[in-house]
């Protein structure tokens, strides 16, 4: 597996074994409960009747970073929060990753001109982010996009798929 | 209690030029009030007693000086009183928070974003901004505003 | 020599930190809580981190500009606010709003408030343990979803209202989807009902608790389903009526001893009285012109206006101060939840950190709306 050019990852390959254990992590993807602004309805909305979360395995929210993988900032970030948002990733144990959702995640979004003096923009700037989600708020097929390309970066890598054009294949072009 | 009884008692706070009343369907009072920062928990008092609750408090930064706007209203139809106090810069109004409770978050925040001190609050910290900010966002000398102006350039008085 | 011992220790309370990251706390908030065991006694809700800075954007942005943040302060009654912005505008500028464009609005306010209300309904019985009703509300917060989304292009944050009128007409699809909503709606009060208003744990949970009456509310400056349910019938709807509310026939729901279960009831009758409003404006819509002519950039006469709707939450109030620019001097938004949010310093002393939850979420905040 050409899988060594990745920045640093545990010390022991296991091969196939890892394989399983990313396809493991990627579809029981637990979030937890954070939504700060408007996107937050968005994301339960996503969680609830019809746009179902569960069908993906992701849809048990935690309340606490200790039994959550999987981080979803929605909302805007404001500087008064930003050191909890910090808080929060570094009690979260790893493997973790995070979900930048809507604009104001990703670069302060319609809150983001040259006098605003109370915002964070974008999420990227205070944890690392590895899906980012646009949209304001984005629908939640948009988030279950996002969950599917974050599910694609876990089991493939760099290989993964970055438009999700196609259906999502497991056994496909080794 | 009504607006009349209202009216009675504040007349007999402030002077009667300083009553103006105001057309509803234009700008949303039926009274305001010019006050001295000495009288306004006397209007406040007043206010208490006919009945009325607060509905807001906010301030207004003036090349001359800066402005704390008092709304007033009452559980019933069309009874919106405005009262206006002017203060120069580092002046300091006292509180109105021992007769009506809601003025302890409105007047934190009127510090916060304006850095106008109220004497006897109970608790002044900043409310919106994180504890330790120094600046006061709202004051037309922070950040990005499209106007400085004075009082006489917005307000045509006399409005009575 | 006196044997010195130690100070008894007589403080048997401590402190604890409910938020801003907490599933119940519905947005940032954070309650900082002195609690003798479970008893609390003292509250201080602290708040401030989702402050974006709405009141400074808009001294440097045209009035037009405004109208995205305007749905941003609440988002769960968006059009709501928008509304009250653009009256807010047209009142000061002397706009007149042609009588199809008031009556869309009123429609698509009072769905907002509907679905307003239904998210709160399944938040608050889901922070109670129920998670039932939230997948039930959800459902039929859809339905409603989808209606807006067919006439504005937006679930959730509308820029709908624009000055003069609306943005986009209705047709022929949205006014049977809405009628075909309002009588699945009713159906659907039964459910309701049944499920919850009926449990008995729910009524344990919310009777007698977080007891908010008349002079509460009158020192704090409550306005909106807690004033309502503690016995007052006020309603800017009614009181200070704008837009088409005044040609429609609709009560006030109150209760009698402002607990949390009067406070819910007041909030479930609130939606079956606005399914009405929306039936009456369907069938009084009238034909013509959904936008005034307005000039491009606004441009209001000086001085200050207050301008009052009843959101979901509460009585709103736009005030703006005007310098005869195309720039506002000033816009403060008097948003309900912050004087219903200050009411737990006083509500919560004495109660159990269990009652917390449930007096919280029937008090019903946005916390984005109250730190603007």
């Amino acid at each position: 597996m050409a899988e060594k050019e990745l920045a640093p990852g545990p010390r022991v390959r296991l091969a196939v074994l890892e394989e399983v254990l990313n396809l493991c992590r990627a579809n029981s993807l637990w979030p937890m409960t954070f939504g700060l602004a408007c996107c937050a309805i968005e994301m339960m909305a996503a969680g609830a009747s019809r746009f179902d979360l569960d069908r993906f395995g992701a849809g048990v929210f935690r309340p606490s970073p200790r039994q959550s993988d999987l981080m979803i900032v929605a909302g805007t970030i404001a500087k008064k929060m930003a050191p909890t948002i910090v808080t929060l990733w570094e009690q979260m144990p790893a493997p973790k990753w995070c979900i930048a959702m809507g604009n104001c995640a990703i670069s302060g979004g319609p809150f983001e001109y040259d006098g605003q003096y109370a915002i964070v923009p974008g999420a990227d700037l205070i944890v690392p982010v590895d899906v980012y989600v646009p949209g304001c708020p984005p629908r939640p097929e948009a988030l279950i996009q996002g969950f599917l390309a974050l599910e694609d970066k876990i089991t493939k890598g760099e290989k993964r798929n970055v438009l999700r054009r196609f259906k999502r294949s497991i056994v496909k072009n080794r | 209690m009504s607006l009349e009884d209202l009216r009675e008692a504040l007349s007999k706070i402030v002077d009667a030029t300083d009553i103006f009343p105001r057309d509803y369907q234009k700008d949303g009072c039926v009274l305001e009030i010019r006050a001295e920062a000495d009288k306004l928990e006397a209007v406040a008092e007043a206010a208490r007693e006919a009945d009325f609750f607060l509905e807001c408090i906010t301030g207004l930064d003036f090349t001359n000086g800066l402005q704390v706007i008092y709304h007033f209203n009452a559980f019933s139809n069309l009874s919106r009183v405005l009262v206006r106090v002017q203060l120069v810069r580092n002046q300091t109004l006292s509180t109105i928070s021992s007769i009506y409770d809601a003025a302890i978050w409105y007047e934190r925040e009127v510090f916060d974003l304006f850095g106008i001190h109220f004497d006897n609050h109970p608790d002044l910290r900043r409310i919106l901004l994180p504890e330790d900010a120094d600046f006061h966002p709202l004051l037309k000398d922070f950040g990005k505003v499209h106007a400085f102006r004075s009082t006489e350039e917005i307000y045509d008085e006399p409005d009575a | 020599m006196t044997n010195q011992m130690l100070e008894p220790i007589t403080e048997q309370t401590y402190y604890l930190n409910m938020g801003p990251q907490h599933p119940s706390t519905h947005g940032v908030l954070r309650l900082f809580l002195k609690l003798d065991g479970e008893y609390i006694v003292e509250a201080d809700p602290i708040i401030g981190y989702g402050h974006r800075g709405h009141e400074k954007m808009a001294e440097s942005h045209l009035y037009e500009q405004f109208l995205p943040n305007s749905s941003r302060m609440d988002y769960l009654s968006g059009l709501l606010f928008n509304h009250g912005y653009v009256a807010a505008v047209e009142k000061m500028v002397g706009i007149e709003v042609p009588p199809r464009a008031e009556y869309i609005r009123v429609i698509c306010a009072e769905l907002n408030r509907i679905s307003s209300h239904l998210l709160w309904f399944g938040t608050y019985v889901m922070d109670l343990g129920g998670f039932t009703p939230f997948l039930y509300c959800f459902d039929d917060r859809e339905n409603i979803l989808d209606i807006l989304d067919h006439v504005s292009g937006s679930r959730l944050t509308y820029s709908y209202c624009r000055f003069g009128g609306v943005a986009k007409d209705i047709d022929d699809e949205f006014i049977s989807a809405t009628r075909q909503f309002i009588q699945r709606l009713r159906s659907r009060w039964d459910d309701y009902h049944n499920l919850v208003t009926k449990n008995v744990i729910f009524i344990h949970r919310a009777k007698d608790v977080g007891v908010i009456n008349r002079e509460l509310a009158l020192r704090f400056g409550c306005t909106g389903p807690i004033l309502r349910g503690a016995g007052v019938a006020y309603d800017i709807r009614k009181a200070e009526p704008y837009s088409v509310y005044p040609e429609m026939d609709f009560e006030i729901p109150t209760g009698t001893a402002g607990d949390a279960l009067d406070r819910y009831m007041v909030r479930l009758q609130e939606m079956e009285q606005s399914l009405r409003i929306i039936e009456q404006a369907l069938d009084r819509l009238p034909d013509g012109p959904i936008k005034a002519a307005v000039p491009h950039k606004v441009r209001p006469p000086k001085g200050d206006y207050y301008f009052a709707v009843e959101s979901a939450r509460g009585a709103l109030g736009f005030y703006i101060v005007s310098d005869g620019t195309s720039y506002p001097y000033r816009l403060k938004a008097r948003v309900p939840s912050y004087g219903n949010l200050q009411v737990l310093t006083d509500v919560l002393p004495g109660t159990l950190v269990a009652d917390t939850i449930s007096i919280l979420g029937s008090i019903d905040i946005v916390v984005p709306e109250v730190d603007r």
